[in-house]
């Protein structure tokens, strides 16, 4: 018997053109080194596997970002209706339609109505899931090499979730409020949906990617490669990672992050190896030397992808209808470029970076719903008529002309309302403490937000809504106008992209010493400087906040054999500082916020560090891994995992997400709160093949 | 009919004892082994019959041709790791003998052959401990350094020098792991490569790619399957200070990109089920003075794989396979009785808590190359065994050129964990996928493999 023909796939040598065409169908691995001229050297290699992965949660907490995890499903909140200022109310809050505010107005209202006690889980279903993942991946990586300087590459991956879950249903809000309405049908209208990424105008802006609702085809990678000598030239679909840190984005910004799987909760030392965005590029790398490195790319810009509305890792509250203008706004046809040069002298080596991109997190403001429809209930209904019988003397490309008290700008109020940034329709925002609660969780200042989205949109003042110079102001006028909508509101917001200027510079230090535990430490100093970049205002204006940043990463690695019998322990340690927004990107000025208070802003830096190590057992068969991120405004995410290479092709590996983003201060102001729910042991189970 | 020597094993015993005890170490036994050699490329003169073939040491009771397996292996256990003896006594392997080479041009690259005969002498190691031109303190100039070597420390110090002869080899090979029960766990194949900047031979300029005399090699390793592990690759540049460790670069899959990493533990395991680490690259995979003591602790005729053993038959050089339990543990080997193996031993001086107290490597005193290892625990009890086989890649009609000449090269190891008793078998195969194919001295390899671009470029998508 001859060893070892399986590990090779079979090296069979066969006509270059047929073996090929043979190997596409059965996974073989083919030379056609027999044949003659151009397909001498031509060969064709497969590799893939097949992956279960599900995630299944520990505390039952539900996210509660969804329409079924949302905390105010279960409390019972009392509301009360305001005598708006542009009717005559002074300021909001000052006249009460109920019991008090009846009296001031001489008994004309009933108190009915204008007061009451509003439970969201009355409207909504809450869930209760035991897994918050369950996906079945399949992998392939092929390339086929068409002579030594011409090759193709193509990485293929394939995901299926049987969403087991319980999610929420929008038909079972349909009877209410005239049912959701606005946005995307296929994200807001039916079952969640787990894949698609659809931006306003129904394209789905992802090339080579194929997505249902429950299913996910794209290639991560696809790319015609050319080398010669010191040069590679890559182009197709395809991925670029840059610098030492792990996890910590410093020069690592070429492409964008597919979030719609498992976030960020997968393996930490997998860092984001499935979630970079695949973009077409054109990749140009030169060895300029033993010790330079030239890198560069030039992409067609590709956004991060969110999960979509009500899905199990969905970070942007279900409240909202998100409308994603890449392809309106025309960021569809913009492009990336970016160049990097790394020296490595031993001991000391250096980066420099440039990059000209648009940001793929974009960022967000309010949008007009588009939703022409009338508030409802009594309050609802006295709004309408209100606003009807005001006469239609103003326009509203003119709309400072007409006073919101005495004219309006839009023949009804259904039209009006399509104007501002809300639509009364159930499944939104149901009270004002909702509101700042959730202001406060996503990092925008309730008031502020508020603010905006009358301030920005004559429509809004048109419908008798005024700024608020408080918090108080604020929670009366938006309690108002939920009881006035017949229940709650879905607000309406835009994503859209700016270009920045990303540069970076970086040093790194190998230590050598006769001291074990120093010797061989790998210091690592990253720093990004971005000006002017472009960061959401915290109150969803469109006035977006444009700041100098700068990213200062700190990372030390250091292999150290701290057991006789155990082969050694990989420890890394990063640090990160930034001074204008979090990890994530979210802008330090939105943070702090609560419930009781509108986001004063985070004055200093927002700062992580990481402490992670991978402990192999002799023959590494299995492998404990840890890594911890902490947040030092109170947060904490821990995953200690255990990884079984167990032969026969077979990979098995667990991990634990330990979150807490409330270990100390204001949970609001540390990024871990974020994503507090997702507490969860994870199994993976891998065939190779 | 009885097989009569003139010189019996009772004096080629006393002889290696002897010297063992008055601490020398003088090649060949009727005569020194260097100068028979450079005078006449051959050993018959150094050695007495009995050490010069089979049917010799055995009194004709193994013949050139025979299988060595548990029925006869007692005349030969004296020629024999512990290991490979007991592998053969109880779990099936065998090795076929062939006739002991003697040609010397048929033990080493032909170039490399030339260059240590041009350039006898003319080493020395300077105050630093590095291998130095004695007439200028450069680099080393080509060839093995100590050709006629006086203690352990020259035989390693050329080991370390040069590990594959050539100036640049790139290897395809395979590796399988298998447990006690002689079934498969893991099947890798992957690609291993080094260039020498100094001590060049065959490769122009010669003997210093200028500009790069501050540098011993530049090696790679990086593996295609499985898919887990498809893309990981591993850059090693070795400073010629022989006290230095290398600066290790790698390219993770799970990172997308291309990291350094401390480089001081190389006990680790590179992949799952494989019983070899860094440090067991030729029993020589560290720089020299990360090991210390280098002491002969023995000399003695052996039976090492030298010939035979590339396998012409199989289109991508797919060696044969036989013992253990599912029948596939074992290479099929070729050996021959080398006259003189020199034992050194040395232990890991600049690796604290390093699984291996010290390690046993036998070299042939004939060409100074390395055919077998044994690493011990901290406890002083055998880890872990090497054994392997080279070969002039010349078989009847079929010849695969290194140049001018037929490439010399290894073929296949076999790493065996004593106290578990798992095997890592390693071949070496003509090419994989994607064009890598064995070879050496050829000029792209470095562009290919042993830079920060090769490795993206061998990285996953």
């Amino acid at each position: 018997m001859k060893g070892d023909r399986n590990m090779q796939r079979t090296q069979r040598r066969v006509g270059a053109t047929l073996g090929v065409l043979a190997l596409a169908i059965t996974g073989n691995a083919v030379h056609a080194g027999e044949a003659g001229g151009f397909f001498d050297d031509m060969n064709i290699n497969f590799a893939g596997f097949v992956r279960a992965e599900s995630a299944i949660s520990t505390t039952g907490q539900e996210n509660p970002n969804n329409q079924g995890g949302n905390i105010f499903n279960s409390q019972t909140v009392a509301r009360t209706a305001y005598l708006p200022p542009a009717l005559g109310g002074g300021q909001w809050g000052a006249i009460p339609l109920g019991v008090g505010g009846n009296q001031q107005l001489g008994g004309l209202l009933p108190p009915i109505a204008f007061t009451d006690e509003v439970r969201r889980g009355d409207f909504i279903d809450a869930d209760d899931n035991a897994f918050n993942y369950t996906i079945l991946r399949a992998e392939t990586e092929m390339q086929l090499t068409l002579t030594d300087h011409w090759s193709v590459i193509g990485r293929l991956r394939a995901i299926y979730d049987p969403t087991i879950y319980q999610q929420f249903n929008p038909g079972s809000v349909g009877g209410v409020q005239g049912a959701i309405d606005g946005g995307e049908k296929r994200l807001y209208k039916g079952r969640p949906n787990m894949f698609e990424y659809i931006v306003e105008g129904g394209d789905k802006p992802n090339p080579l990617e194929w997505s249902g609702k429950d299913y996910l085809v794209y290639f991560p990678a696809l790319l015609a490669e050319y080398t010669s000598g010191g040069l590679n030239l890559r182009v197709g679909n395809q991925q670029l990672a840059w610098g030492q840190s792990i996890f910590f984005r410093v020069f690592d910004v070429a492409n964008g992050l597919d979030l719609r799987r498992h976030l960020i909760m997968d393996r930490a030392l997998e860092e984001f190896s499935d979630k970079r965005v695949p973009q077409l590029s054109v990749r140009l790398s030169y060895q300029l030397s033993d010790t330079i490195l030239l890198d560069s790319f030039v992409a067609k810009f590709q956004p991060t992808v969110f999960g979509n509305p009500n899905t199990p890792y969905n970070v942007i509250p279900a409240q909202f209808t998100v409308h994603d203008l890449y392809k309106e706004g025309g960021y569809d046809s913009k492009l990336n470029y970016g160049l990097r040069l790394k020296g490595d002298y031993g001991q000391v080596s250096f980066q420099l970076m440039a990059t000209r991109r648009y940001n793929p997190d974009g960022v967000f403001r309010w949008t007009e719903s588009g939703v022409q429809k009338p508030l409802s209930g009594l309050l609802g209904t006295a709004v309408n008529l209100a606003y009807s019988v005001k006469p239609q003397l103003g326009n509203p490309d003119n709309a400072g002309a007409c006073s919101p008290t005495l004219c309006r700008l839009y023949d009804d109020i259904s039209e009006a309302l399509s104007h501002t940034p809300f639509e009364a329709s159930p499944a939104g925002v149901y009270s004002a403490r909702e509101w700042f609660n959730y202001a406060a969780q996503v990092r925008l200042d309730g008031v502020a937000g508020l603010n905006a989205a009358i301030e920005e949109f004559a429509a809004s003042r048109d419908v008798f809504a005024t700024p608020a110079d408080n918090y108080d102001q604020a929670y009366a006028e938006l309690d108002t106008f939920f009881i006035a909508a017949g229940g709650s509101m879905r607000g309406h917001i835009a994503r859209q992209y700016f270009r920045e200027d990303v540069f970076g510079v970086g040093a790194s230090y190998v230590n050598e010493s006769e001291n074990d535990l120093l010797n061989q430490m790998i210091f690592n100093l990253e720093v990004q400087y971005t000006p002017e970049r472009t960061f959401t205002n915290k109150g969803l204006s469109r006035n977006f906040v444009k700041q100098d940043e700068y990213t200062v990463s700190l990372v030390v690695d250091k292999w150290h054999r701290f057991f006789n019998e155990f082969p050694g322990t990989y420890i890394l340690f990063q640090a990160l500082t930034k001074n204008r927004s979090d990890l994530v990107g979210r802008h330090l000025g939105g943070f702090g916020g609560s419930e009781n208070k509108e986001a004063p802003g985070k004055s200093g830096n927002s700062n992580y560090l990481v402490l992670g190590f991978l402990q192999p057992w002799p023959n590494k068969i299995y492998e404990i891994e840890f890594a911890a991120l902490v947040d030092l405004e109170g947060g904490m995410l821990a995953q200690p995992g255990l990884r079984w290479n167990a032969g026969k092709s077979v990979t098995v590996e667990g991990f634990y997400n330990f979150v807490d983003g409330r270990l100390w201060g204001n949970p609001n102001d540390n990024l871990l709160s974020t994503i507090d729910f997702a507490e969860e042991f994870t199994l993976r189970v891998s065939y190779q093949f | 009919m009885p097989y009569l020597t003139r010189y019996g094993r009772g004096f080629t015993r006393r002889k290696f004892l002897t010297d063992a005890a008055r601490g020398v170490l003088a090649t060949g036994v009727l005569a020194p082994l260097a100068s028979s050699m450079a005078a006449s490329g051959e050993i018959t003169k150094a050695y007495p019959d009995e050490l010069l073939s089979i049917e010799g040491y055995t009194k004709g009771r193994i013949k050139t041709g025979d299988f060595i397996t548990s029925a006869n292996v007692e005349l030969v256990k004296d020629l024999l790791e512990p290991v490979r003896y007991e592998h053969i006594l109880n779990h099936g392997r065998r090795l076929k003998v062939v006739k002991t080479t003697q040609d010397l041009m048929r033990l080493s690259p032909w170039e490399y052959i030339e260059a240590t005969l041009k350039n006898a002498g003319k080493a020395g190691f300077d105050a630093k401990g590095n291998v130095v031109n004695k007439a200028d303190g450069r680099p080393w100039i080509g060839g093995n350094p100590f050709p006629d070597p006086t203690n352990g420390l020259e035989l390693f110090a050329a080991q370390t020098l040069s590990w594959g002869r050539h100036d640049a080899s790139f290897y395809a090979l395979t590796a399988q792991a298998l447990g006690r029960n002689g079934e498969p766990r893991f099947n890798y194949s992957g690609g291993w490569a080094e260039l020498s900047p100094v001590a060049r031979v065959s490769m122009q300029p010669a003997p210093y790619w200028p500009g790069h005399e501050d540098k011993l090699r530049f090696q790679s390793v990086f593996f295609q399957t499985p898919s887990q592990f498809s893309g990981t690759s591993f850059l090693n540049v070795w400073d010629y200070d022989h006290s230095r460790f290398p600066d290790l670069y790698g390219y993770v899959p799970e990172f997308r990109r291309v990291r350094q990493f401390p480089t001081d533990q190389r006990f680790e395991p590179l992949l799952p089920g494989l019983s070899l680490y860094l440090s067991d690259a030729w029993a020589a995979g560290d720089p020299l003075h990360t090991w210390s003591g280098y002491q002969i602790v023995g000399r003695g005729p052996f039976l090492a794989g030298l010939a035979g053993n590339w396998n012409p038959g199989d289109p991508n050089w797919e060696q044969g396979v036989h013992g253990g339990p599912k029948n596939q543990s074992f290479w099929d080997t070729s050996v021959e009785l080398v006259p003189e193996a020199i034992v050194v031993e040395a232990m890991p001086t600049r690796f604290p808590r390093a699984p291996v107290s010290k390690k046993r490597v036998w070299f042939d005193a004939r060409n100074q190359i390395v055919i077998g290892m044994v690493t011990y625990d901290r406890r002083g009890q055998p880890f872990r065994s090497f054994d392997g086989a080279y070969s002039l890649y010349e078989s009847g009609d079929d010849k695969f050129m290194d140049g001018a000449h037929p490439y010399w090269s290894w073929c296949h190891v076999t790493a065996s964990d004593v106290q578990t008793g798992d095997v890592t078998r390693l071949q070496q195969v003509k090419a994989l996928p994607g064009n890598h194919r064995s070879g050496a001295n050829d000029e792209t390899f470095y562009h290919r493999y042993l830079t920060q671009q090769a490795l993206i470029k061998l990285g996953a998508a």
